[in-house]
């Protein structure tokens, strides 16, 4: 990716309610024209946090700057940011076309340039022309996310905010949705800083992700390095399901584990590592023909299976711990359910975590 | 059993229905009757009918002063319970804040008062405070009674309203003052309607608070009481019938009208 210059910076940004710490002492960077996205569970602070980028809090502690300038104590209704709400908050009593054209309205621009410009937006989102009139309570979900989001283009905003604005949405039509979100950024090249509490959603649109968690950013980087290197067990559970085995700092580099019980040939261990958990991703888990096809390997019995639509995942239990390994659906693992299974994986397909 | 019990049941459902109605409608039914005689007095079955009693009605300047009295009262309670009640659903509804519990509870409070009790004890301190009691201290007793309802009314609509309008709009770029009168305002407006009806309503059909805090002035439920009490008229189911006519008529009127703008904003709200 080519460095651009940042558009939005956050030093030490943090917000307190009462005793409790929502948001601690945020660092970040965001380019212009980058799709950001915070992800987190709920309670995460990314909420508040975005609230705060948005200017609907502000700040306990820390700033906030936008091209270098300093925007705190700056109201939401002068910053040149918009925000795509959970709820959408579309003016009920409005029809499509005057929902589009509300910070139009409000700046004084005359019905004739409205009208044009809510027509291109609403050209570019792929809304029929003949929608300028109808009532935005007559909109199908999809149809009223595309308004919300017209909406907030037509702020002509230098960075947009999302606050889950899918998570109502049915799960094939949010996959669409998820595309075309990333299309129209792609489109009007704005800056797009969009939270989630679905990293799987974060992954399909994102150029970088922020994952949080108790108010703290745990780490920044692209879907592909959150997902080839977590940082510790919560990014990695976070990303999906992923097979955990608790470890500690073993003989020649090697870790050792009490449940699987055993030593595990592991990436190169960190310096200072002494506890934490080794990762292995289902896809990187193996079924074996005999112990020598890997460098690690597990005696266990096939439990179950699952289709997974292009995918088939199979649960091994090796004594009373849970593994989870997945092969393409051409390719199915030929055997039968409490079956003793040989699996494996090699050193360099594990991640290893600190705690 | 089998197939005669819901028709038995739904028989039962239909008759305990229209007893229901036919006991809530007879006194009303009853004014309007007596309203058309055109005896002195009213007798049963009606031996003459007639629109005498309308007509003598409308014609006496003492009657017209008495709408119009009960019209000003009115109005004005509709006024000023409408802009209060709109403030205080909004702390009672739409924002959280420390004490809205017990703020919520001490604004009910007044409509279970016994309004008999609640009127003289306002014509004590009205006494007390040198005030001398006339159709303008009968506003300010009704409107201790009427705020908490048209507070109630106009909250069950804030409960309904998403907080994130006021911020979208905000965030738009719009004032205070237009998140105010772009949104907020416009989408409540049915809830401030009904509040206005309830308010007009309930001012307009008083009595017990206006028998204490009225003093010389007088309303129409004033005087068809003390007409009740000391020389019958017929004039008095004429000004009843008016007073539920006229309820019945803005109550619908006031429904049609909010389905209409439903409607013409498309569907549900």
């Amino acid at each position: 990716m080519v460095e651009r210059p940042s558009i939005l910076q956050l030093r030490q940004v943090t917000k307190q309610f009462g005793a409790l710490t929502a948001v601690d002492h945020i660092d970040l960077d965001v380019a212009e024209g980058e799709f950001f996205t915070i992800v987190g569970p709920s309670g995460s602070g990314k909420t508040t946090l975005l609230r705060m980028l948005a200017g609907m809090e502000s700040p306990s502690a820390g700033d906030i700057l936008l091209k270098g300038r300093r925007i705190n104590d700056v109201p939401a209704n002068q910053r040149p940011t918009c925000m795509v709400f959970q709820s959408l908050a579309l003016f009920p009593h409005r029809s499509v076309g005057q929902n589009i054209e509300f910070a139009l309205k409000i700046r004084g621009v005359s019905p004739e340039e409205r009208r044009a410009r809510a027509l291109f937006l609403m050209r570019q989102l792929r809304l029929p022309e003949d929608y300028y009139a109808k009532s935005v309570t007559k909109c199908s979900g999809g149809e009223r996310q595309r308004v919300a989001l017209a909406r907030a283009l037509a702020y002509d905003p230098q960075i947009l905010f999302f606050d889950e604005p899918l998570s109502a949405i049915d799960y094939k039509l949010r996959k669409t949705l998820e595309k075309e979100l990333k299309d129209i950024h792609r489109e009007t090249g704005k800056t797009f800083m969009y939270i989630t509490h679905s990293l799987e959603e974060a992954m399909v649109m994102s150029d970088r992700i922020g994952v949080m968690r108790g108010g703290r950013l745990v780490q920044v980087g692209t879907p592909h390095q959150i997902y080839t290197s977590p940082r510790d067990k919560f990014v990695s559970e976070f990303m999906g399901e992923v097979n955990l085995i608790e470890v500690r700092r073993g003989a020649n580099g090697r870790v050792s584990a009490a449940a699987p019980a055993g030593e595990f040939s592991a990436p190169v261990l960190p310096a200072g590592f002494e506890h934490g958990h080794l990762v292995v991703r289902p896809e990187f888990m193996r079924f074996l023909g005999a112990a020598g096809e890997a460098e690690n390997h597990l005696v266990g019995r096939l439990y179950n299976e699952y289709a997974l639509g292009s995918r088939i995942q199979y649960q091994v239990r090796v004594g009373e711990h849970v593994f989870v390994l997945e092969r393409l659906r051409q390719q199915p693992f030929a055997g039968h359910l409490d079956q003793e299974v040989l699996i494996g994986w090699d050193a360099r397909d594990s991640i290893l975590v600190g705690d | 059993m089998g197939a005669a019990g819901p028709r038995w049941s739904n028989a039962l459902i239909v008759a305990w229905t229209a007893a229901v109605v036919l006991f809530l409608y007879i006194p009303s039914i009853s004014g309007l009757l007596a309203s058309l005689g055109a005896s002195r007095y009213f007798n049963f079955p009606i031996a003459k009918w007639g629109l005498d009693w309308w007509g003598k009605t409308f014609a006496e300047s003492e009657i017209r002063t008495l709408l119009s009295t009960s019209a000003t009262i009115a109005l004005i309670v509709t006024a000023i319970s409408v802009a209060i009640a709109f403030f205080g659903a909004l702390a009672f509804a739409r924002y959280d804040w420390k004490g809205r519990s017990i703020y919520q509870k001490l604004v009910l409070l007044p409509i279970f008062f016994p309004q008999s009790v609640l009127g003289l004890a306002l014509l004590l301190w009205f006494t007390a405070l040198g005030i001398e009691t006339s159709w303008q201290t009968a506003v300010f007793a009704h409107l201790i009674w009427v705020v908490p309802v048209a507070t109630l009314v106009i909250s069950i609509q804030v409960y309904g309203f998403d907080p994130a309008l006021e911020e979208a709009a905000y965030d738009l770029g719009a004032t205070r003052w237009q998140v105010l009168k772009e949104v907020t305002l416009p989408v409540l407006w049915p809830g401030l309607f009904s509040g206005a009806l309830f308010a007009f309503l309930l001012s307009w059909g008083n009595f017990p608070l206006s028998l204490f805090t009225t003093g010389a002035d007088q309303t129409v439920p004033e005087w068809m009481y003390a007409k009740m009490v000391a020389g019958y008229t017929p004039r008095v189911p004429v000004l009843g019938t008016v007073s539920t006519l006229g309820a019945a008529i803005l109550l619908l009127g006031g429904y049609g009208l909010i389905l209409l703008v439903r409607r013409a904003r498309g569907g549900a709200n």
